[in-house]
């Protein structure tokens, strides 16, 4: 199935598996204790420290611009990988490996599964305004919700709230789920989500899907083909330190030397697409004749297209702040497991008064953790920031996703 | 031979030798006194399972660095023969045991501490009705801090003869219960669903630990149990204080009464 996938869409590679067979992609056990030791410093750097938190880089390279990182590694698109999804899920059904009426996917913030399942073209169900709505009104609401097949949720996550009188909705609809009485349809449902209501309802069994994660080779497939390998070339991407390439990807007869960047890249994001390109779009530098020649000689096409890559090493990605309350740990996992949520809301689940909410995602976002949409008034975990947020939550004892 | 040979091993020290030895000593102390208030330092800004170890590498360390000076200072002094050795450990194994039996009692119930691990720094004890966190384990005894930032000493020959109660054993999971007592004229499962919801909804609890509520008639009333783990062990006071303030909600909204046996004495007098 994997290969097969990996041809047929490569915006989905590996296509999507049973939730019990996602592993976190390998690495090497030195980077794995590195990692360790570094976590652990981090923490006793508390307060040290107080202003390198946000991301900078710690090369001298001049860094692409906006126009050129969009061209090499541009958001996927999610009409895309809507198509690949329901052609995966129907090959699924066909076969026989998907015996529910309800398909159920499973992935990991970032992971691009609720953007793509929005441009689905299905009937879309929004969460209701009232979050905490009443028990006797909840039935009524899902029945009318559930009354045709062909539905998507795009993200489960938004139909929850982390509070006595907001679990009522997702409650019911498991009970339905459970029964498969919900008719055809397709639900997304956030890793850290999923992850909760497991443990509020240990005996679900919904037989979820995930998407494969991304290893090296997968990974390097992807990023070529985000960059448009198949309609503007192959884009060469090279190491600064030791000019070993990374794109385009390998072929069976190549001579070329091949960096692990992809490999460590990978492990990094741990096999996560949105995540991994957060941090591939912030490694890729110009060397100053290359960016001469494009700016002033437009030379560049002669060439093709090729960029550099920084080092992992090369990057101080954001970390979060440090401090001895748990106020950061509180708000960081409240917004993971709600995929986002606005201020009042971030006052309902962690239970924290406006003014110290106010004062710890001012922090946060100064740090660049969270980012804060003005227009809708939800805050969200910065895909960057990500991997560093999950270590976190992790060494602090909270309950966090198995991505 | 009336004097055990301890004349004989003890006529070769001299004064630069007995300089030389408390030098050593010195030295050791000041080593064990720097981790001693170094390391919690450190550990205090872990949390987990690190912060544990760290805790508990402590006591290991201070014991090393004892064993290690007396294998440096006894040579030092006397010569190690087989004779001497017998003289010196055997003159001060009388002295320990008419003059500081129970100090002796108690350093040797601290080795046992260490080898045993009843307790570890960071486990969280009661002892004949006194409740706190090991804060550290001395030679003679460990001190606990109690919620209200008490300081307790306890001795360690207490091992001997005393039932300790270790809430978390070692690791960062502490069951806590938080108690409400409620009028019996109730509907209990919807309760039981409640308080297992506002558990569930708590920001402090570990979701991927077991969380309980029980129910039993008592003279005071229906008592109901809200048993789960908080995401560390510090925090426990405050997650008992969370998960009440969240019971008592409940039950207010519900209409159901909260009683207490003050109120119920009250009553009966």
């Amino acid at each position: 199935m994997t290969d097969n996938n990996q041809a047929d869409h490569p915006c989905l590679p590996g296509g999507l598996i049973p939730l019990e067979q996602w592993r976190v992609p390998e690495t090497s056990v030195r980077r794995t204790i590195r990692s360790g030791l570094r976590d652990i410093l981090d923490q006793l750097k508390a307060g040290i420290h107080p202003d390198e938190q946000a991301f900078r880089s710690l090369d001298d390279l001049p860094t692409l611009s906006e126009r050129q990182i969009q061209d090499y590694a541009p958001v996927p698109d999610r009409e895309e990988l809507a198509r690949a999804l329901l052609n995966e899920l129907e090959q699924l059904r066909r076969s026989g490996g998907q015996s529910r009426k309800t398909s159920f996917l499973v992935a990991p913030p970032f992971s691009g599964i609720a953007e793509a399942l929005w441009a689905s073209g299905r009937r879309v169900i929004a969460p209701p305004d009232n979050l905490l709505m009443p028990e006797r009104d909840i039935t009524g609401w899902w029945d009318h919700q559930l009354q045709d097949d062909d539905w998507v949720i795009p993200e489960l996550a938004d139909f929850w709230l982390r509070h006595r009188s907001g679990l009522g909705l997702l409650r019911e609809l498991f009970a339905r789920l459970a029964r498969d009485k919900v008719g055809e349809g397709i639900i997304g449902c956030s890793s850290w989500c999923w992850q909760f209501w497991t443990q509020y309802l240990p005996e679900l069994h919904l037989a979820p899907l995930t998407p494969s994660p991304l290893s090296g080779d997968r990974l390097t497939n992807w990023l070529g083909h985000l960059a448009g390998e198949r309609s503007q070339g192959p884009l060469t991407a090279r190491m600064t330190q030791d000019g070993l390439y990374v794109l385009p990807a390998p072929t069976g007869d190549d001579e070329r030397k091949y960096s692990l960047f992809t490999r460590d890249l990978a492990t990094l994001a741990r096999g996560n697409p949105g995540v991994a390109l957060a941090i591939w779009r912030r490694t890729l530098r110009a060397r100053p004749e290359d960016d001469a020649q494009q700016q002033g000689e437009g030379d560049a096409h002669q060439e093709g297209r090729q960029c550099w890559v920084a080092p992992l090493d090369q990057l101080s990605l954001p970390a979060v702040p440090q401090s001895s309350a748990r106020r950061s740990g509180y708000l960081l996992h409240a917004l993971l497991m709600h995929g986002g949520l606005s201020l009042g809301q971030l006052e309902l689940t962690s239970g924290l008064p406006g003014e110290e909410l106010r004062i710890a995602l001012s922090r946060l976002e100064r740090a660049d953790v969270v980012t804060g949409d003005e227009q809708e008034g939800i805050f969200r975990v910065q895909a960057l920031a990500y991997p560093a947020v999950r270590r976190y939550l992790q060494s602090k004892g909270y309950p966090v996703d198995s991505f | 031979m009336g004097d055990f040979g301890i004349k004989d091993a003890l006529s070769s020290i001299t004064s630069e030798a007995l300089l030389e030895a408390l030098a050593v000593i010195v030295a050791a102390s000041l080593l064990i006194l720097m981790v001693q208030k170094a390391v919690p330092v450190l550990a205090a800004k872990l949390s987990g399972k690190p912060r544990l170890y760290l805790l508990a590498s402590v006591p290991l360390f201070r014991l090393l660095v004892i064993v290690l000076t007396i294998i440096v200072v006894v040579p030092i002094l006397v010569e190690p023969s087989f004779e001497n050795m017998i003289a010196i450990f055997g003159a001060l194994g009388l002295a320990l045991g008419f003059a500081f039996k129970d100090y002796a009692n108690s350093l040797i119930a601290g080795i046992v501490t260490l080898y045993e691990m009843p307790y570890r720094p960071g486990d969280w004890i009661e002892v004949n009705g006194r409740y706190g966190e090991v804060r550290s384990i001395g030679t003679r005894a460990a001190e606990i801090v109690t919620l209200d930032d008490t300081v307790i000493v306890i001795p360690h020959s207490l091992l001997w003869n005393t039932l300790l109660a270790n809430g978390n054993d070692g690791t960062d999971n502490l069951m806590c219960v938080a108690e409400v007592f409620l009028d019996p004229n109730h509907d209990v499962g919807r309760m039981l669903g409640l308080f297992r919801d506002a558990i569930f909804a708590c920001p402090l609890t570990k979701t991927y630990q077991p969380v309980l509520v029980t129910v039993a008639a008592r003279e005071a009333g229906m008592c109901y149990r809200l048993k789960a783990y908080p995401l560390e062990p510090r925090e426990q006071a405050r997650f008992i204080s969370d998960l009440t303030a969240r019971a008592a909600e409940i039950c207010g909204d519900e209409g159901v009464p909260m009683v207490s046996y003050p109120y119920l004495q009250a009553q009966k007098a």
